[in-house]
């Protein structure tokens, strides 16, 4: 086990020290703020025609639908070198002869891609927070839809290390990622495959709106919860095979 | 120390090695010797725990490869051809790194990177990013690397793969001076490398030994012949035909130069003494007579091109 905090302290270090997470973490406050500003001045607008609103479903909600999108690309960029570099620089090498197992390696390197994701997220969040100097507002809903959030990253990272498991190339490994996610993100369009009451039930149950709507209305479902949770240590479980498979091949 | 057993290992179709068994013992430096393409790197992936092999068993310092990897892995420090290094990270920090990763005691991580530091004699780019430095000091860096866990075996494959010479030397010294507190196993194609710096030759073709043994007993056992060169003031027509004509002289080869001569002879000294004789009988004025064993290249080339004929 201490082998994946070795490997998670160091490959978090590097990942955030790297240019590409500056240049992310920058795009990612740049579109943000203009976003964010456009969203509360047309809150305002609506507040002088009198009109009722309330500030977590017009302004945050818009506001964590735009994180999303831009983190649905933005984490396989960052996970995709985790391993498809250790390949190509030969580095993988000394993680293989290493005394450590492949799931050490693995959860190192999910536990450092998903610290990343978390520092944008975390900056993600000053925005609904600085909003609070000025304006009254629940804090209940606005944790829950960053508590999912954050659970739903973790998918994301899962994802995006598992497609860099697969792949030489950081290129391929992002390409691949963000086609994961988004198919992830397009089950639930399943829906509409079947009449039949058990398929719709269960197309409903893996999607991912689905579930996250849920910590939206401000309610934590532990069957979301577990939902979340499992799919990421699927993939996680998928890239620790992929890892020990590697020998044998 | 090391014990390979019937080693084998196809890639598809593809035989890389095949039934391969040999030992190292503790404290010896053993060289595994073969053209690009022999088996090599397979082999030595294999003792690490890198790749399964298709059949046949691996033990190091007892534990199967297999059935303990760990304890396999703590026991190794591995030099892979290209030194596995992050480019974005400092000398030291990498070092640190890999300490930690190899599970050297909590306290004892900073002695075993100074030293290593020392062995290698990169204190002076201690603090540099490792992409900045040149391919000689990146293969240090990859050398202290596998060394910072102080492992009982060290395996290095082609250690000093394109160096400069200098560099080479300054590595081949290194390997020397971790004569006795390791195991060494270390791979190479080129021959001098071997003579300086191992105790006992393994010879790998085609996935295949061909020859195990000392430098001194290769050379011994494969070289039946001895090279002469021989260089007269007034050579006559009739001196190659009398050479020729000798017990134990295999062949005679005049140079382009005037009055100079190659010659293959049997390992009898008595041979050689008959030519100076009848050098000197004949008054041709002896000038050079310059008797050479044949080198490890000779047999090496000797062997595998044998191998080769061999198997066809």
């Amino acid at each position: 086990m201490s082998g994946a905090f070795t490997i998670a302290a160091k490959d978090f270090r590097s990942l955030v020290n790297s240019p590409l997470f500056f240049l992310l973490a920058g795009v990612c406050c740049a579109i943000w703020s203009i976003n964010f500003l456009n969203l509360l001045g047309d809150f305002a607008q609506r507040g002088m025609f009198g009109q009722e609103a309330s500030i977590h479903f017009t302004v945050f909600l818009s506001h964590l639908s735009t994180v999303n999108i831009i983190l649905l690309f933005a984490i396989p960029a960052l996970t995709m070198k985790l391993l498809a570099e250790e390949k190509k620089m030969r580095t993988y090498d000394l993680l293989l002869t290493a005394p450590i197992t492949a799931t050490d390696i693995v959860l190192g390197k999910f536990l450092a891609g998903y610290g990343a994701a978390l520092v944008l997220m975390t900056i993600s969040f000053l925005y609904p927070l600085t909003t609070s100097l000025v304006s009254d507002f629940h804090f209940g809903p606005l944790l829950t839809s960053y508590f999912g959030l954050s659970l739903l990253l973790a998918i994301y990272v899962a994802v995006g290390l598992f497609s860099s498991s697969l792949t030489q190339s950081v290129m391929f490994s992002v390409i691949l990622g963000v086609l994961f996610i988004l198919s992830l993100w397009f089950l639930s369009q399943g829906i509409n495959v079947s009449d039949r009451p058990l398929v719709q039930s269960v197309m409903e149950h893996v999607s991912l709106g689905e579930q996250f709507s849920g910590f939206i209305r401000g309610s934590l479902r532990i069957s979301s919860v577990v939902f979340f949770v499992s799919t990421a240590v699927l993939f996680v479980f998928l890239t620790q095979r992929v890892v020990e498979s590697s020998r044998w091949r | 120390m090391i014990e390979v057993q019937a080693l084998s290992k196809t890639y598809g179709e593809i035989p890389a090695v095949q039934n391969l068994s040999f030992k190292v013992n503790k404290g010896e430096v053993v060289g595994f010797l073969g053209p690009n393409g022999a088996g090599k790197t397979t082999t030595m992936k294999i003792i690490t725990g890198f790749m399964a092999p298709t059949s046949g068993e691996v033990k190091v310092a007892g534990f199967d490869v297999f059935e303990n990897p760990l304890e396999v892995k703590s026991r190794i420090g591995y030099l892979p051809e290209t030194p596995p290094v992050y480019g974005d990270m400092r000398v030291e920090d990498y070092l640190f790194f890999a300490a930690r990763l190899k599970k050297v005691p909590r306290d004892k991580v900073a002695v075993h990177v100074r030293e290593a530091v020392e062995q290698t004699n990169l204190g002076d780019v201690r603090r540099r990013m490792i992409q900045n430095l040149s391919k000689g000091f990146r293969q240090r860096v990859g050398l202290a690397q596998a060394l910072v866990s102080k492992p009982e075996v060290l395996i290095l494959d082609e250690p000093t793969v394109g160096l400069d010479p200098r560099q080479m030397a300054e590595i081949r010294e290194l390997i020397r001076n971790l004569r006795g507190q390791h195991t060494i196993v270390l791979s190479t194609h080129i021959l001098p490398e071997v003579e300086a710096s191992c105790q006992r030759v393994i010879i790998i073709n085609q996935g295949q030994i061909v020859a195990e043994d000392s430098i001194d007993g290769l050379l011994k056992s494969q070289s039946a012949s001895r090279r002469i060169t021989l260089k007269v003031k007034r050579p006559g027509a009739y001196l190659l035909q009398e050479l020729k004509g000798l017990q134990g002289v295999l062949s005679v080869v005049a140079e382009a130069n005037e009055g100079q001569y190659r010659l293959e002879v049997d390992n009898r000294d008595e041979t050689v003494e008959q030519i100076a004789q009848k050098v000197v009988a004949g008054h041709m004025g002896l000038l050079q007579l310059h008797v050479q064993a044949l080198g490890l290249e000779d047999v090496f080339i000797h062997l595998i091109t044998s191998e080769q004929g061999g198997a066809k």
